[in-house]
């Protein structure tokens, strides 16, 4: 039984704090947890350092919604939903 | 390709990240000395420098930009494709130090290859500004590179860099335990790899390795291979030992990457410290501003405004420098050379020809120079970033914006304008839509035409026109873009390169790169059209006339003047002018190409005057005028004499507007794609779309007409103008509202919030 609660709340704690990239509020910080690796456009992602337990953070949407720049590993890089959402991150339990 | 050195010319390979100041290094070695040209099979520009050292000659080749070797492009996939041929001579890889641990992520695949570039520690004054340092030794130590800290915007530290290269001996530094080199699990399985197809790591060549490594990550790995397949098992279970989660196959990929990021970290902590911020703050108060969620726009706005009359109001003035130019050239031509076809060709073919290139260049070099500095300075990413949204709603990148709205302006500096774009495909889709933006030059076309069809209300049927034309444009990237979305699949990333102060030596690099290209390569397509379409409205030169109007005119002549005899003399040489313009092979090819255009309600006369159309559309009218004089002096009263209606006249204009851009545009389009087959199809395109266009809206017209209140064919009309109007305005609502979302099938599989998705 205390297995079983544990394992709930531990999944409520991950449904709290798990987003796609697309929908990380602007200004928050997350850390990238993964990515998904089936999609063609994955490796390119990769290859420019948005690799797990990296922090990343939503700097700014565009005018009409779209795009929107995220800083990682010292630089700014702005990604249609389309990319952000093959993305998953974790917001830091403790905060911003 | 076999590498030629001798003991004078070495070939050097420039390597590195877009925006990491590649370009700016080139031009600081080799100064205007460029030769361009295509990579062998691909239509890729190739830039090829020399620079002559104590030692000898360097030459030098820029090659594409890229973040990896992996290639997202056609582009990219040229760094691989040189690869072995580029480890033969020298690599140079520009790092970016102010964006150290993604630029290092190239010189880490080199390095696992074996490759041992020289590497060129770029934009170091603003890292060092920052309060960053790095321990140069150790750097190449523990990377068995060659570094040298260049500033190449101002050629700082690049003469060190060329003596270094130039050296008769040219050794990499020797590395026993290289921190970059790939760690013994992936090497194993990678030199496991290589023995299935009977190579050793040792003896391959880098591409070798790299395909190798890339077969051991793919995702698709070739099936028959079975012995591949368990060597991918083997590595992903060794990796998996010590583990909270097991590594699977297909999270290889991701395990690679995230082991390179690691072992840069480690060689970064090693021997460099990075500035906690590499972000200024005044940059990010810059950025606030500029992209702001309600200034962004406007500001935007104001810029592109400026550009846009700088380009083609300022530009009219040198503009009328050139034109009158040339006409002082056509004069002294008429008046000194002997009259004859060596005159008329002197004059009506080369000179305006020449003309016609050269008044482009005001527009061109005006553009340039801000486009030069927008995206020097920063902003052009930012333009890009706020525009993006509106953009791909017909499936462009947000960088297509400048060229497209330059396109109203003229077409020919807009289609060299798209050079901003990265992606060679986005290149080519804002190419292919840019001649359906109604250019400056189509206005008084559309004023002359709509004014004579339509005397009473000119300005409604312009309208209409306009309307129908913006239909065709979002239509046709709409279709481009949904055709061809499986073909292309390399990622939207948009990096933001920090703002910097243009120098004028790029903006001048830039200029002068431009305008040598333009008159070089589209300026000697455009003149030899501009021939060709002489040639054909003057030749053959004796037409075979039905009467002797030689005669008859002297006889009148001879006469005494009268009111009677002048026109008796103008009607006979109106006669035998049109008889001798039917002779000519334009007006063969016109009346032979009929039966094709007859079905849209064109007499041979329309069909004629498209084709000087091709040369500039304003020819149309002039042509026009001149075949039906006989009919009437007023072009709209003669071509109503012979049959032609408002609907066939709103038919014809319709045509004109989308059937071919002129010339010059394609003369661009033809260097600028570097592809005879694109330019032709999207030559095909455009006949077909206007041809269909056109013959809908007559189908449309006539059942109006016919109707007298048909019910039928009445909804029919209200229902095609209503789904015209909801396709026009859903690209719109899209575009600033609505939360497009392309990238699942339905809501079940979306990953955004329930609520925005609109599946």
């Amino acid at each position: 039984m205390l297995d079983i609660s544990n394992f709930i709340s531990k999944a409520a704690k991950m449904v709290r704090t798990t987003y796609s990239l697309a929908d990380l509020p602007e200004g928050s910080t997350g850390t990238i947890r993964d990515i998904d690796a089936l999609s063609p456009t994955a490796q390119r992602l990769l290859d420019m350092g948005f690799v797990p337990g990296t922090p990343i953070k939503a700097i700014k949407r565009a005018p009409m919604g779209d795009p929107t720049t995220y800083e990682i590993r010292g630089y700014q890089v702005g990604l249609r939903r389309t990319e952000s959402a093959l993305i998953d991150v974790e917001i830091k339990p403790d905060g911003k | 390709m076999a590498n030629k050195i001798t003991t004078n010319s070495r070939n050097v390979y420039l390597v590195g990240n877009p925006n990491s100041g590649k370009t700016s290094l080139f031009n600081a070695i080799t100064g205007e000395r460029h030769r361009v040209g295509n990579w062998p099979g691909v239509t890729v520009q190739k830039i090829e420098g020399i620079t002559d050292t104590a030692n000898g000659r360097l030459i030098i080749n820029d090659l594409p930009g890229t973040y990896s070797l992996t290639p997202a492009t056609p582009e990219e996939e040229i760094v691989l494709k040189t690869l072995d041929e580029a480890a033969t001579g020298i690599i140079i890889n520009v790092v970016d130090i102010a964006n150290f641990e993604r630029n290092l992520f190239l010189t880490t695949q080199l390095v696992e290859l074996g490759v041992n570039p020289v590497v060129s520690l770029n934009c170091f004054d603003s890292f060092t500004r920052a309060g960053g340092s790095i321990d140069l030794q150790k750097f190449s130590s523990f990377t068995g590179t060659t570094p040298f800290p260049t500033v190449a915007r101002r050629g700082e530290g690049v003469s060190s860099m060329i003596e270094h290269l130039s050296r008769s001996e040219y050794l990499a530094p020797e590395c026993c335990n290289n921190m970059l080199a790939l760690p013994d699990l992936w090497k194993k399985a990678a030199e496991d790899a290589l023995a299935c197809q009977g190579l050793k790591w040792a003896s391959a060549t880098p591409v070798q390795r790299y395909n190798a490594l890339r077969e051991l990550i793919s995702l698709k790995p070739l099936e028959s291979d079975i012995k591949v397949q368990e060597i991918r098992r083997q590595l992903a279970t060794q990796l998996s030992q010590g583990r909270e989660k097991p590594v699977k196959v297909i999270d290889l990929a991701c395990e690679l990457a995230s082991d390179r990021y690691r072992r840069i970290e480690k060689l970064i902590a090693a021997c460099a410290t990075i500035p906690g911020k590499s972000i200024p703050p005044w940059q990010e108060k810059l950025d606030a501003v500029l992209t702001h969620r309600f200034l962004g726009l406007p500001i935007f706005a104001l810029m592109m405004a400026w550009v846009f009359w700088t380009t083609f109001s300022l530009g009219e003035i040198p503009m009328g420098w050139m034109e009158s130019l040339v006409e002082l050239a056509g004069n002294f031509v008429r008046a000194n050379v002997q009259e004859g076809l060596l005159q008329e060709l002197l004059a009506d073919g080369i000179i305006s020809g020449v003309g016609g290139v050269l008044v482009f260049i005001p527009n061109i070099l005006i553009l340039f120079f801000w486009i030069a500095i927008l995206e020097d300075s920063g902003y052009m990413s930012r333009a890009a970033f706020i525009m993006d949204r509106m953009m791909n709603s017909i499936g462009l990148h947000g960088r297509a914006f400048i060229p497209m709205i330059m396109g109203l302006g003229c077409n020919v500096p807009a289609v060299l304008a798209t050079r901003i774009i990265d992606n060679r495909f986005q290149r080519l889709l804002t190419m292919l839509l840019i001649p359906l933006v109604t250019c400056a030059a189509r206005l008084p076309v559309l004023v002359l035409l709509c004014g004579t069809f339509f005397p009473e209300n000119p300005s409604m049927w312009m309208f209409s026109l306009f309307f129908v034309n913006l239909l065709v444009l979002i239509f046709l990237g709409h279709m481009t873009s949904f055709l061809f979305k499986t073909v292309e699949n390399s990622p939207f990333l948009l990096e933001m390169p920090p703002y910097r102060l243009p120098t004028a030596a790029s903006v001048w690099h830039m200029l002068y790169e431009k305008a040598m290209h333009f008159v070089e390569k589209a300026g000697t397509v455009i003149l030899a059209g501009a021939i060709v379409i002489w040639v054909l409205s003057v030749f053959p030169r004796e037409v075979p006339l039905s009467f002797n109007y030689e005669a008859e005119l002297a006889a009148l002549k001879s006469q005494a003047v009268t009111a009677e005899t002048t026109e008796q003399i103008a009607a006979l040489t109106h006669k035998r002018d049109i008889e001798q313009m039917e002779g000519r092979y334009m007006a063969r090819i016109g009346k032979l190409m009929h039966p094709v255009m007859a079905p849209l309600g064109f007499s041979w006369r329309e069909t004629v005057s498209l084709i000087p159309g091709f040369l500039a559309k304003e020819s149309v009218v002039s042509t026009l005028t001149v075949l039906y004089l006989p009919y009437d002096e007023d072009l709209g009263k003669g071509m109503s004499k012979t049959g032609m209606n408002k609907l066939s006249a709103f038919v014809f204009m319709l045509f004109t507007l989308l059937y071919i851009p002129c010339i010059a545009t394609l003369g661009v389009v033809w260097r600028e794609s570097g592809s005879t087959k694109f330019t032709a199809l999207s030559l095909l395109v455009y006949f077909v779309i206007a041809y269909l266009v056109s013959f809908a809206a007559l189908k449309i017209g006539e059942a109006l007409q016919a109707s007298n209140g048909t019910a039928a064919e009445a909804v029919t009309i209200v229902l095609v103008g209503i789904f015209a109007g909801w396709y026009l305005l859903r690209t719109l609502l899209n575009t600033f509202i609505g939360r497009q979302c392309n990238s699942c099938a339905g809501c079940s599989g979306c990953p955004s919030k329930s609520s925005d998705c609109q599946g």
